[in-house]
């Protein structure tokens, strides 16, 4: 969505390697306060934010891609908090990733779809974008 | 990052890794290779103390996991010590608080080592 529409977007775009996920919670945190969110949910937002990112770094790691970029925007509705974690990872191909690897990737996607009210993910130019939705006061 | 790691040993054979801060997909390969040099030490026992952890993300549970299986294949066990309710919590709703013991003490958790080492 274009920010002219979107008077309560907030957008940062970060690289996509291990060190900066922590800048992308910090973020999300700041935005997520800003909401009548719960200490709890706040943390719940943290969390799934960076589940998400962090998935974004693995892919870009096993595909060669870590010199691409992640963009986090998230959007401040009346009742919900919308977040999109887009990143240039590459394609997600489950198949060429052994059990023990997808282990910790499995638990950061039933984290994300545990933390928040809705999740979608959708490959997006040569990478995936993952919409995450959290209501207020649910 | 704020991210801290101590190793120290209670008498002289029960190894105990103090975490604090940031346990995530930046920090947590520390904790795997500390876990590693333990292991391949010989040590059959570990307390994981997670009371200064003030985030924790799957890659630290993934390392966590793998520290316990290894520690069982050799007989031995794993226990974290989380009285955080918020780091607990990630535990609980990965059902993760069925595979771990976790103690709120370290004396909790020491008292358990000492009773399996007899």
């Amino acid at each position: 969505m274009p920010n002219n529409e979107c008077p309560a977007c907030v957008e940062l775009r970060i690289p996509c390697k291990p060190e900066y996920v922590g800048v992308a919670r910090l973020a999300i945190l700041g935005v997520a306060s800003r909401m009548k969110f719960s200490y709890d949910e706040v943390e719940d937002v943290r969390l799934a934010v960076g589940e998400a990112c962090t998935t974004s770094v693995e892919w870009a790691e096993r595909n060669g891609k870590s010199g691409s970029s992640i963009i986090l925007r998230s959007e401040i509705a009346s009742d919900k908090l919308i977040v999109d974690i887009i990143d240039e990872s590459g394609p997600r191909n489950e198949g060429a990733v052994s059990e023990t690897e997808q282990e910790p990737e499995n638990l950061g996607a039933l984290l994300i779809t545990l933390l928040v009210d809705e999740v979608s993910v959708v490959p997006k130019n040569g990478g995936t974008s993952v919409r995450m939705v959290k209501y207020a006061g649910q | 990052m704020n991210f801290k790691m101590d190793v120290r040993t209670f008498e002289k054979d029960l190894p105990i890794i103090d975490l604090e801060g940031e346990v995530d997909v930046y920090t947590a390969p520390q904790l795997k290779q500390q876990i590693i040099n333990i292991l391949e030490s010989g040590a059959k026992e570990l307390v994981v103390d997670l009371t200064k952890v003030d985030y924790l993300d799957s890659t630290a549970l993934g390392v966590l996991i793998g520290g316990l299986k290894r520690m069982r294949e050799v007989d031995g066990n794993m226990v974290l010590i989380c009285p955080s309710p918020r780091i607990r919590r990630v535990f609980e709703i990965t059902g993760l608080d069925k595979i771990f013991d976790i103690y709120n003490t370290e004396d909790d958790a020491r008292e358990v080592m000492g009773k399996e080492i007899e």
